[in-house]
C-alpha cells in the first residue's frame, strides 16, 4: 500500500507561508508599538513605570477616601489649594495664585489660577471648589470632620475667587487645605449627594484615570489639561498584590518597577544584597506607641506609669522585631517635625531599669508584692510583627523584676469598641497624620474629650488650654514654644508612651529614578521615571506570538469577511 | 412530569429551607462577634456623633429581629443589600467584580487536578500491586498534604522568579485587558480575539491553577484507581479479552469510560472543595477573587457582603451538585430517580 504524505513541494509553501506570516506579524507589531521618549541624543526614557502594592484602594472619592494608598492615588490625579513641597514639605500654593488671611485666621480668601481643567476639559471655578467642598460637608463621609469641624461658611466671590470663613482661627488651616478632602471634583462627573466609590472622572492633577477594576489594576495616563509641567512618564500602571512575599517575587521577576507600601523587614533587608535593586529609606511621619488607661488602678498612678514609661525599651523593639527599619521615638510628634523634643529620652532614658525599680519602690510594689497589669494588642492591624512587640514589651516590663505582664489580644474591630468603651488596662497603637502638624499629633490624644476613641485615658485642664492656645496662635514660634510645653508635660504625666517611628522603605530597579520619599508619605507618581536601554527595546516573545495567532486567525476572518461582502 | 423531572425540582426546592438555614446561622454568627462594623469602617479617629449617624444609615441601631426581618424580606425581593464599607456598594455588584476571578481560578484547577487525578489513578489502576502504584498511592497522599502556600511560593520562585516564565501575581497585564463580556479573561480575550490578553490571561493563570490542582489532584488519583481495578475485574472485561481486543481498547473503550461513572459525583463535590481551597490560592497569587474578598469583609464586619456572599456561593454550589446529579443520570443508564 502507497503510503500517504505531505508532497514536498506542499511543505515548502507552507513553511514560506509560515515565515510570511511571522515577519509580517512582528513588523505590524512594530508599527503599533509607542516609541520611547528620547531626545535625539540624551538616554531614553520608558514611556510606563509599572508599580507594585499591597495596599488598596478604598473609594475614588475624596468626600469619601480616608486612607492613605487612596490619598496617594487621588493626590496623583487631583490637587488642592495647597501642596507640600517635596523634599522640604514647605507648603506653597497648588490650585491657587495667592491667598490672604482674615479677621486673625478666621477667614481665607483664595484666589484660583484660571486655567485649571479637569480630564474632560471642563474648566475649574471657584464656583467648583465651593460645590466640592459643600459636598464633602453635605455627604459627611468619614473625612468630612476635615470640613465640619473647621469651616463655617464658603462664599465665591468672582469666579476666581473663594471666601472661606472658619468656626474658630485655626493656624494650620493651609494644611489642611493640602489633603485630598479638599480637591475640586467635577460636576458633571460626581452628584452632590451621594458618594461615587469608582468614579474615574479624577480632578485637576497631572494624572487622569483610564483603566480601573477594582482591586486588579489601576491605569494612569497623563492629564492633557494640566496645569502644570507634564508627568516625567506618560502611563503608570499600579498592580495589587496580596502579601509582602508576593510583592517582592513581583519584583525579582520583573513583573514591576517599583515596590512600593508594603515590604516586610525580612525582605527589605533580602531586597538590600540585591545588586539590580536601589533601596529608598526615609523617616515616615507614622507612630506608634503606648495608652495607658489613667481611670483604671493601678495606672490611675503617675509613679506606675513613669516606671513602665522608665523601663521601656524601645532599641531592643526597633532592633529585634524591624530589623532597623523602625527608629526608637522619645515624643508623640515625630523625629524631624519641628517642635519635637527627645523629652521621654532626657527624662527616663531607655530600658532604665535603674529608674523603674526605684519608681515602682516609691509606688508600693516590690519582687514579692508584684504589680500586675494587662497589656492588649491585635494581632493583624499593624502586621505580623505586633506580638513580637508585645511580647518585648512585656520581656523588658518584667526584667525590673516588679512587674507580671499579662499579654492579650483581640481582633481590630472589637480591639476597637474595647478600647472606645475604655475597658482596656494597656493598649498599643499606632497614628498615621491627617495633617503634618504638630496639632494633629497631641490634639487627638491628650485634649479632653478629642481621646474619646482611646476611652478617655487622660484629662488635664493645664493641658487642654495649652493645646487651645496653639491651635489659634498664628505665630509658628510662640506655637513651638507651647508644643514643647506641652510635650514636657505629656512626659510628666504619661498618660501614653512612644515606642517607635516608621521609616519608608521603597524598592525600585536600578534604572528607576525621580524618587522622593518624605514624610508626607505619599508617592509622587509625576516625577517618577525610568531609563531603558536598547535591549530593553527587543520585542517581547509574548507580543510576537499574540501578533502572529492574530494574523492566522484575523487574516482568514477577514477574507471571508470581503468575499461575504463582495 | 418524568421521575427526573420531579427529582430537579424536588432538589431545586430543599435548597430554599438550605439557604435560609445557613443565612440565619451566618447572620446570628456575625452578630454573636465581637466588634462593631461602623468602627472597623471608621477606624479610631470617628466622633461619637459620625459613629451614631451611621448606625443609623446602616440601620444597626434597630434590634437585631428587625435587621433580621429587613434582610430576609429584602432577599425574596431578589436584593442582596449595599456593602456596610467604603462606597457602600450594592453586594451584588461587589460579587460580581471578584466571583469571574473565581471562577475562572476553580476551573483552571478543576482541570488541571482531573487530568493529572486520571492520569496518575490509570497508570496506578491498570497494574495494582506494583512500584508504580504505590508511586502513585504515595503521589496522592503527598499532595493532599501540600499546603498551598508553601507549593505555591516554590512554585512563584521557580518559575517567576528564576526562569521569569509565568507571572507571581495577578489576573492579567493591566495593558491587554480584554473588553469585560463575561468577566473570564481568558473566555473575553477569545470572544473578542484579542490575542495578546489571551496570553496574557493563560499566563497569569497557569501557576495558580496547577497549585490548586495538584492539592486536589489526590482524591481523583485514589478514587480512579479504586474505580478501575472495580470495573477491570468485571465479567464484561474479561468478556472483551476472551473476544480478543487489545488492552489499549479494553481500558480506555469500555473499563475507563465505566470507571468515570462515581467520578462524576465527587467532580461536583470536588468543585465546592476548589472554591474554598481558592481562598489560599487566591492570596498566594494575589488572585482578586472570592476567597480574599470575603476573609477581609468577615474581618471588617461587613454584615451584608457576608450574608450576600454565602447565600451566593451556597446557591452556586446547590447548583453545580443539581447539574452534577442530572449529568450523572444521563451518563449511568441504571440510574433512575
Amino acid at each position: 500500500m502507497r503510503r500517504r504524505g505531505v508532497s514536498k513541494t506542499a511543505a515548502i509553501v507552507a513553511a514560506i507561508v509560515v515565515i510570511i506570516i511571522i515577519i509580517a506579524g512582528v513588523w505590524y507589531y512594530t508599527s503599533q508599538q509607542p516609541t520611547p521618549i528620547s531626545s535625539p541624543t540624551g538616554p531614553v526614557y520608558a514611556d510606563t513605570i509599572v508599580i507594585g502594592t499591597t495596599d488598596r484602594v478604598s473609594d475614588l472619592d475624596p468626600a469619601s477616601a480616608y486612607d492613605f494608598f487612596t490619598w496617594e492615588v487621588l493626590s496623583n490625579i487631583g490637587m488642592g489649594p495647597f501642596v507640600y513641597e517635596p523634599k522640604t514639605l514647605e507648603l506653597k500654593p497648588g490650585i491657587i495664585e495667592s491667598y490672604e488671611v482674615k479677621e486673625n485666621g478666621k477667614v481665607y480668601i483664595l484666589h484660583l489660577r484660571k486655567d485649571l481643567k479637569f480630564a474632560d476639559g471642563s474648566p475649574c471655578t471657584a464656583e467648583t471648589l465651593k460645590w466640592s467642598i459643600d459636598r464633602v460637608a453635605k455627604i459627611e463621609g468619614d473625612p468630612s470632620w476635615f470640613v465640619l469641624d473647621f469651616v463655617e461658611s464658603t462664599e465665591v466671590i468672582d469666579d476666581y475667587t473663594l471666601k472661606i470663613t472658619l468656626q474658630n482661627p485655626i493656624s494650620f488651616f493651609p494644611a489642611i487645605l493640602a489633603v485630598p478632602t479638599y480637591f475640586p471634583v467635577s460636576p458633571n462627573a460626581y452628584p452632590f449627594d451621594e458618594i461615587s466609590p469608582d468614579n474615574t472622572a479624577g480632578s485637576v492633577g497631572p494624572y487622569m484615570i483610564t483603566k480601573w477594576v477594582r482591586d486588579q489594576q489601576l491605569v494612569l495616563e497623563a492629564n492633557p489639561h494640566f496645569f502644570g509641567e507634564p508627568p516625567k512618564t506618560p502611563k503608570v500602571v499600579i498592580k495589587f498584590y496580596s502579601t509582602s512575599t508576593a510583592l517582592r517575587m513581583a519584583l525579582e521577576s520583573g513583573e514591576i518597577d517599583i515596590a512600593w507600601r508594603t515590604l516586610s523587614p525580612t525582605d527589605i533587608e533580602a531586597l538590600k544584597g540585591k545588586g539590580e535593586f536601589t533601596v529608598y529609606e526615609a523617616p515616615s511621619s507614622y507612630i506608634r506607641y503606648i495608652v495607658f488607661n489613667t481611670n483604671i488602678p493601678p495606672l490611675d498612678n503617675p509613679l506606675v506609669r513613669k516606671a513602665l514609661a522608665a523601663a521601656l525599651n524601645r532599641q531592643e523593639i526597633v532592633e529585634k522585631v524591624f530589623l532597623g527599619t523602625a527608629e526608637p521615638l522619645y515624643s508623640l510628634v515625630p523625629n524631624g517635625m519641628w517642635s519635637h523634643i527627645d523629652i521621654f529620652k532626657d527624662k527616663y532614658g531607655d530600658g532604665n531599669l535603674e529608674l523603674a525599680k526605684q519608681l515602682l519602690k516609691q509606688a508600693g510594689y516590690s519582687e514579692e508584692n508584684k504589680l500586675k497589669v494587662e497589656l492588649w494588642y491585635t494581632p493583624e492591624h499593624y502586621g505580623d510583627t505586633e506580638a513580637d512587640v508585645a511580647a518585648l514589651i512585656k520581656e523588658a516590663w518584667e526584667a525590673t523584676g516588679m512587674v507580671e505582664v499579662t499579654v492579650k489580644s483581640a481582633e481590630w474591630s472589637t480591639y476597637l469598641q474595647y478600647t472606645r468603651e475604655g475597658s482596656l488596662m494597656i493598649t498599643l497603637y499606632g497614628w498615621y497624620p491627617d495633617y503634618l502638624d504638630p496639632d494633629d499629633y497631641l490634639y487627638p490624644f491628650l485634649h479632653t474629650g478629642s481621646n474619646r476613641w482611646l476611652g478617655n485615658p487622660y484629662s488635664d485642664p493645664e493641658m487642654d488650654e495649652l493645646l487651645d492656645q496653639a491651635q489659634v496662635e498664628m505665630d509658628q514660634s510662640k506655637r513651638e514654644t507651647l508644643y514643647k510645653q506641652v510635650q514636657e508635660k505629656l512626659a510628666e504625666d504619661v498618660p501614653i508612651v512612644p515606642i517607635f517611628q516608621g521609616k519608608l522603605y521603597l524598592v525600585a530597579k536600578k534604572n528607576v529614578h525621580g524618587i522622593v520619599l518624605d514624610q508626607l508619605m505619599l508617592l509622587r507618581y509625576y516625577l517618577i521615571y525610568k531609563e531603558v536601554s536598547t535591549a530593553e527595546a527587543i520585542l517581547p516573545l509574548d507580543s510576537i506570538v499574540a501578533t502572529v495567532m492574530n494574523m492566522l486567525i484575523m487574516v482568514p476572518v477577514s477574507v471571508i469577511e470581503r468575499i461575504k461582502v463582495n | 412530569m418524568t421521575s427526573l423531572r420531579v427529582y430537579i425540582i424536588t432538589r431545586a426546592l430543599l435548597t430554599i429551607p438550605m439557604i435560609f438555614i445557613l443565612l440565619t446561622l451566618v447572620f446570628v454568627i456575625m452578630r454573636i462577634l465581637p466588634g462593631n462594623p461602623v468602627l472597623a469602617i471608621v477606624g479610631m479617629k470617628a466622633t461619637p456623633e459620625l459613629i451614631e449617624s451611621l448606625e443609623k444609615q446602616l440601620g444597626l441601631d434597630k434590634p437585631w429581629w428587625v435587621q433580621y426581618i429587613d434582610y430576609i424580606s429584602n432577599l425574596l425581593r431578589g436584593d442582596l443589600g449595599r456593602s456596610m464599607i467604603w462606597g457602600r456598594r450594592p453586594v451584588i455588584a461587589e460579587i460580581m467584580d471578584r466571583f469571574p476571578a473565581t471562577v475562572e481560578l476553580t476551573i483552571g484547577g478543576f482541570i488541571v487536578s482531573v487530568i493529572l487525578g486520571l492520569v496518575t489513578g490509570v497508570i496506578a489502576g491498570v497494574k495494582p500491586g506494583g512500584k508504580i502504584d504505590a508511586t502513585m498511592r504515595i503521589y496522592s497522599i503527598v499532595v493532599y498534604t501540600l499546603f498551598i502556600p508553601l507549593i505555591g511560593m516554590i512554585l512563584q520562585y521557580i518559575f517567576g522568579v528564576q526562569l521569569k516564565l509565568f507571572p507571581v501575581g495577578g489576573r492579567i497585564d493591566p495593558l491587554v485587558t480584554p473588553e469585560h463580556i463575561t468577566g473570564l479573561y481568558v473566555l473575553d480575550a477569545i470572544l473578542t480575539l484579542n490575542f495578546p490578553a489571551l496570553i496574557s490571561a493563560l499566563k497569569h493563570l497557569v501557576l495558580p491553577s496547577f497549585t490548586l490542582g495538584l492539592v486536589l489532584s489526590g482524591v481523583y488519583t485514589r478514587l480512579v484507581r479504586s474505580s478501575l481495578i472495580e470495573v477491570l475485574s468485571q465479567d464484561f472485561i474479561r468478556a472483551c479479552r476472551s473476544r480478543g481486543l487489545s488492552e489499549r481498547v479494553i481500558l480506555y473503550k469500555h473499563a475507563l469510560k465505566n470507571a468515570l461513572v462515581p467520578i462524576l459525583t465527587m467532580m461536583g463535590l470536588q468543585f465546592a472543595l476548589l472554591l474554598a481551597g481558592a481562598v489560599l490560592t487566591e492570596t498566594t497569587f494575589s488572585w482578586p477573587g472570592m476567597g480574599t474578598f470575603l476573609m477581609e469583609r468577615i474581618a471588617y464586619r461587613d454584615f451584608t457582603t457576608v450574608q450576600g456572599t454565602i447565600v451566593f456561593y451556597a446557591v452556586f454550589v446547590a447548583l453545580i451538585s443539581l447539574v452534577v446529579d442530572v449529568v450523572y443520570a444521563y451518563v449511568d443508564p441504571r440510574i433512575r430517580y
